[in-house]
């Protein structure tokens, strides 16, 4: 893989990164909202027009074309990024999959997952540091010739 | 028991898929341009991406057990206990696409994991 080594290029591209993984996530979380929303509706309760009823519902089609738009931005930023940062920085999304179903479906949330929550969003943040001392490390390392 | 099931096979799928999802988009380049053409070309590139395409087959496999548990579990549990996936694709990614996972990193992942189990409790 090639990389390039120019620190103002870098930054740019963590940026460009974040901005990316933003949109994944909210993409992804409100797709949830609709998809979990009208499977409940449908229920598990008779298989044979479970599948019928889903794909008819353009609900669902709403939901499953966020998630796709959400997993697009996803593996655009593979392209360019480590696994192991867009991963869990991916977890930022289950902080917004809680929010959203405990705003948009009335789910219940205990204290419990609200310090999971916490957990995570500490968990993200930490993740977002080690990138981003990565990159700085990486440009202090090769000395710069005519930065812009 | 039917959802721990469930569970588990998402988990397991959708690490493969991240693994080798990285890997087809990494054969593929960066995306850097957006014009519509290079997206097009770049699209084509992609979806003709063996590894792309795996890692596709196991995002399938992972979204159709995702809507069958959903219809019977809450999306505040099911969604929170799907993300143990992070762990695990952390760990693929440092074996199989030999990335440095540095101390900090694995500090952030832990807490994330912690909160992840947190949020699977009721």
């Amino acid at each position: 893989m090639v990389t390039t080594h120019d620190p103002c290029r870098q930054r740019a591209s963590l940026r460009k990164t974040i901005v990316v993984l933003i949109l994944s996530i909210f993409a992804q979380a409100t797709g949830n909202v609709f998809l979990s929303m009208k499977m409940k509706e449908i229920g598990n309760n008779n298989w044979s027009t479970f599948f019928a009823q889903a794909v008819d519902s353009p609900t669902v089609w709403f939901g499953t074309a966020l998630l796709i738009i959400g997993f697009i931005f996803f593996a655009a930023a593979l392209s360019w990024a480590d696994l192991s940062f867009v991963v869990p920085a991916v977890s930022a999304e289950v902080v917004v999959n809680v929010l959203f179903a405990n705003y948009f479906l009335d789910e219940v949330v205990s204290l419990t997952r609200w310090t999971g929550v916490l957990f995570i969003s500490l968990g993200v943040i930490l993740v977002l540091r080690s990138e981003r001392q990565r990159v700085n490390r990486e440009s202090k390392e090769i000395p710069t010739s005519g930065g812009r | 028991m039917k959802t721990a099931i469930l569970i588990a096979m998402i988990v397991l799928a959708d690490s493969a898929g991240d693994v080798f999802l990285t890997k087809g988009m990494r054969q593929v380049g960066k995306i850097s341009a957006l014009n519509p053409r290079a997206i097009l070309t770049i699209g084509g590139r992609v979806i003709s991406n063996r590894s792309f395409l795996s890692g596709i087959f196991f995002m399938a496999i992972t979204f159709v057990s995702f809507l069958i548990v959903l219809s019977w579990a809450d999306l505040s549990l099911v969604f929170p206990a799907k993300s143990l996936v992070y762990v695990l694709s952390t760990l693929g990614a440092k074996f199989f696409l030999d990335e440095t996972v540095t101390f900090q990193r694995w500090t952030g992942i832990v807490l994330v994991c912690l909160g992840v189990a947190l949020t699977s409790l009721p």
